[in-house]
């Protein structure tokens, strides 16, 4: 990667008059191994290598990327950005700007102690296997008929300059890992995800995430409570009760209902034809959306996290965002675009997935902060709930204010204990009713990997989502 | 170098290895993007890339690569570390050889010169989109709108040589009349000719306008009107359950169904690898062979899986000409045309409602096929045939097996659609779904 060339690209754009101009060469490598029923699936490496740039020229953005990577090929790159920016400017009528950041140059990495370049699909098939030695006769008494396993390393470098004098060279390796499970019982097949939802195991860091992840206790001990989950026939109670809510639920509600609707460019329109707009106005700081106790905060510097980074993609230093506060809205995420429309500055939300996207306001690492509760003393207080511990089907309207969770590993709560499965528990709920409703947090925060899709073209990207249990009080819950 | 000479040095440093199998699919693409909101463009986008993606296979074990490094070096090492890679990866039961061409491919590519090189229409194409929403009732107006335009070239060591060249333009708009009033419109073509700005434009506006003042819902079952959009959004996992690789890894809802009957006797779908004026395509598929029309659900009942060679074997069947190398997916999927307008199906409805468009489809579990969606932009309720108001913060529950048994009518017309929640192209008709005695209708219930 060739830092000369994003100077160069800056350079050129300033000397064809963009009154601010960037360039980000990134590099993203991938290798994956996949087995499915026991037997290798084709596994697949990728190398994507190429300049983004992004100019502004009398208050209009132009983006252009390629992954030519040479000098010629740059020149009449940023050539096009100029021409389409400028002739984009008369029918931009809302005139686009920056805020006033300070510049950094900096080296900067994910901590790595066993270089992931270094794993071969060797490796990553290896894992699968034996993970699937554990589970392909099935357990309690239920099959696994078909089992669907991915083992993923990723590798993010950038070189970041910018007009204002950022200069910044960052690197983030990932581990990942997700899989698809039928459990068949009396003759019925369900098809479920470990990790539930849809979600993932993923850490930043090198092949020592492995040990992390502890994939040949955890994969064998979810499929044995899947095992128990799918016998589950008894309805829960669809009469007002109390919900606790299992870590992975608690985290995605922060990432859908609070970090969501908490992006800047939401609430400004910006992605109004797609991820859709907020709930929230651009004046709703100090708006209280929920208890006291509602406390939900986003922070990319978290160790270890899968939405890890110490600079954003505009070069502004991450920092931890709260974002409620007490049931207060605190904070908006903000990009310097967003932060310049509302005369802010910003807290270093831009993030790009690949070479070839524009920086847009993302999460990171969105999480309900941990409370003094254990479990136990959680489920004591509660004559007659629900406990939703993992999730499948989920949804929630564009404006990020009525949301659906569909229990998994679901229990009946009787006079303060943990009782029988329930089945397929359904929370539906506003968002000022789910955080106003909260009344208690554990001391047991917990975080998931996931893939945060947001854009024009679509842009997933990493995240972690987290949470402790909670407990929310008198809540309607339904039944399929 | 030029794309035939990309891949042809693929599967030269391939054979250099002495692999069983390589076949390697060289991407150059343009695309060129206008995001707009409150009336005003937020950005315009430039993407020009050329993907390099390679298969190899050798004693019985097999690996995928991309990458964007075109250059003779860069190919040369790139084909170096996947062969390595492949060598150490085990060895796989379902290894099939790649299919031996070369092969004739039928039908007239999607292209239209004027999209690949007229980018700066685009500012007048969203202007006009802008314009026509807001004359139609709207005050505020997002959207995007793509051109793009892509050249693959394939080759194999089965022989295989081909390549073809594709446009489409891709209008998404959605037009605010206030806060809780929007309406969407798209226009989806491969040819100038085709599209339609101004339409979906004031589409958008239209439906913006008439969702102002919308009253809750009491939650319960329903007859639903899907409007294209919708119908594409729910259908379109017919598409991927119609995978054998879905339907061998567990997760297809149309698995051990296949020459059963699972829909109603008018609803018929095919997979269709290149539809004349429509939307993307090819007439290849990532294994050099022929793409065609393979019927999914004929007169209702389930008739094929999606192949490539690999599954085909597996299945004892054929290739039907959709590999995906892993997995075998849908190219466009067309749903056959019924014999109803909307006004008809309006008509006929007692009491229910009429979605416009959804998004956020998830299933709680994809074997069993249980989903819920979230119907977004105009909505409204139907009683004693008639349109009665707009409504909002509703929730479509239901299951798709369930679904494809319960469809009452289609529309005679249909609407190509592709858009953000759309990936597989469809020339769509509005779906009428129909509560019966036998067939409880989709429930519909709204945050508590």
């Amino acid at each position: 990667m060739d830092e000369r060339l994003a100077r160069f690209a800056v350079d050129r754009a300033r000397a064809l008059g963009a009154q601010y101009a960037e360039a980000r060469i990134q590099r993203n490598l991938e290798s994956e191994a996949i087995l499915r029923n026991g037997n290798p699936e084709p596994a697949v490496i990728g190398d994507a290598l190429g300049i983004g740039i992004r100019v502004l020229v009398n208050g209009s953005l132009a983006f252009s990327a390629t992954n030519m990577l040479t000098e010629e090929s740059v020149r009449s790159l940023v050539e096009g950005a100029i021409k389409r920016a400028k002739s984009a400017a008369k029918f931009t009528k809302q005139k686009i700007g920056f805020s006033n950041e300070k510049s950094h140059q900096a080296k900067w990495s994910a901590p790595e102690k066993k270089n992931i370049e270094n794993v071969g699909i060797e490796d990553l098939a290896r894992v699968l296997k034996e993970l699937d030695n554990s589970i392909k006769n099935g357990k309690n008494g239920v099959e696994f008929p078909n089992r669907l396993f991915f083992l993923r390393t990723m590798l993010v470098e950038r070189i970041y300059v910018n007009s204002d004098g950022a200069n910044l060279r960052g690197r983030v390796p990932r581990l990942q890992f997700h899989s698809y499970i039928s459990a068949k019982h009396s003759g019925k097949t369900s098809t479920v995800t470990i990790p539930a939802g849809y979600a993932q195991l993923g850490e930043s860091g090198g092949w020592e995430v492995l040990d992390r992840f502890d994939l040949f206790e955890y994969v064998p001990k979810t499929a044995e409570e899947l095992a128990d989950v799918v016998k589950a026939e008894k309805k829960p109670p669809t009469e007002t009760v109390d919900v606790i809510l299992g870590p992975e639920v608690s985290g995605l509600v922060s990432h859908e209902s609070c970090g969501h609707p908490g992006e800047a460019d939401r609430i400004l329109g910006r992605e109004g034809a797609q991820a859709g707009e907020s709930y929230l106005k651009s004046n709703d700081i100090g708006y209280k959306i929920g208890s006291e106790q509602a406390f939900v905060s986003d922070d990319p510097t978290l160790p270890n996290s899968m939405g890890f980074y110490l600079y954003d993609e505009e070069g502004v230093p991450a920092r931890k965002r709260a974002l409620i506060s007490k049931g207060i809205i605190s904070s908006f995420l903000h990009n310097r675009e967003s932060a310049h429309d509302l005369n802010t500055s910003s807290n270093a939300s831009a993030r790009s997935v690949r070479y070839d996207r524009e920086p847009i306001v993302r999460m990171a690492n969105t999480y309900i902060e941990p409370g003094d509760y254990t479990f136990e003393g959680m489920v004591k207080d509660v004559k007659l709930g629900v406990y939703i511990k993992s999730f499948m089907e989920w949804n929630i309207d564009d404006k990020r204010l009525n949301q659906r969770y569909v229990g998994l590993e679901s229990y009946l709560i009787e006079k303060g204990e943990v009782k029988h499965h329930v089945k397929d528990p359904i929370l539906e709920i506003t968002t000022p009713k789910l955080y106003g409703s909260l009344d208690a947090r554990g001391n047991d925060l917990k975080f998931m990997g996931a893939t945060c899709g947001k854009g024009d073209p679509m842009q997933g990207i990493p995240v972690w989502t987290g949470g402790p249990h909670v407990r929310l009080r008198n809540i309607r819950v339904a039944a399929r | 170098m030029d794309a035939k000479e990309i891949v042809n040095l693929v599967l030269k440093e391939a054979k250099r290895f002495k692999v069983d199998d390589a076949a390697s699919i060289a991407s150059t693409s343009h695309e060129d993007m206008i995001r707009f909101s409150n009336n005003s463009i937020t950005i315009v986008k430039s993407l020009s890339n050329t993907v390099v993606y390679i298969y190899v296979a050798t004693e019985k074990k097999r690996m995928l690569g991309e990458t964007s490094n075109p250059t003779s070096e860069g190919i040369a090492q790139f084909v170096e570390s996947l062969v390595k890679s492949c060598r150490a990866n085990p060895p796989s039961e379902d290894y099939t050889p790649l299919p031996k061409g070369p092969f004739r491919y039928s039908g007239a590519p999607n292209y239209d010169k004027k999209i690949e090189e007229n980018p700066d229409l685009l500012i007048g194409l969203a202007g006009e989109a802008i314009d026509n929403a807001i004359s139609a009732g709207a005050k505020r107006v997002a959207g995007s709108l793509t051109a793009y335009a892509d050249e693959l070239t394939i080759a194999s060591t089965g022989g295989v040589e081909a390549r073809e060249k594709g446009t489409t333009i891709l209008l998404n708009v959605r037009a605010f009349a206030d806060s809780n009033a929007s309406g969407h419109g798209l226009s989806c073509a491969s040819s100038l000719a085709d599209f339609d700005a101004k339409g979906a434009g004031r589409t958008a506006g239209e439906y913006a306008k008439k969702a102002l003042n919308p009253s809750a819902l009491p939650e319960g079952k329903y007859d639903v009107i899907m409007s294209p959009s919708v119908a594409a959004d729910i259908f379109q996992h017919v598409g991927w359950a119609a995978s054998a690789f879905s339907v061998e890894s567990g997760y297809s809802f149309l698995a051990d169904l296949l020459g059963k009957k699972i829909a109603v006797e008018k609803l018929s779908i095919d997979d269709v690898g290149l539809l004349q004026r429509g939307l993307g395509g090819r007439s290849f598929d990532d294994e050099g062979v022929p793409t065609g029309r393979t019927s999914i659900i004929n007169k209702g009942e389930l008739k094929n899986y999606l192949h490539n060679t690999t599954t085909a074997r597996k299945f004892s069947s054929k290739t039907t000409g959709n590999a995906g190398l892993i997995d075998p997916h849908p190219w466009n999927l067309e749903v056959a045309a019924g014999n109803s307008s909307v006004e008809e199906m309006i008509k006929s409805v007692k009491y229910g409602v009429f979605v416009t468009n959804n998004w956020y489809t998830r299933f709680q579990d994809p074997r069993s096929g249980a989903y819920s969606t979230v119907p977004r932009d105009a909505a409204f309720l139907i009683e004693n045939g008639a349109i009665k108001n707009p409504i909002s913060s509703i929730r479509i529950s239901d299951s798709i097996p369930r679904q494809l048994g319960s469809v009452a009518a289609i529309g005679k017309e249909r609407k190509w659609v592709k858009w953000w929640e759309v990936s597989v192209p469809q020339p769509y008709p509005i779906i009428y779904a129909k509560k019966s005695r036998q067939m409880p209708a989709i429930s519909v219930s709204a945050a508590g």
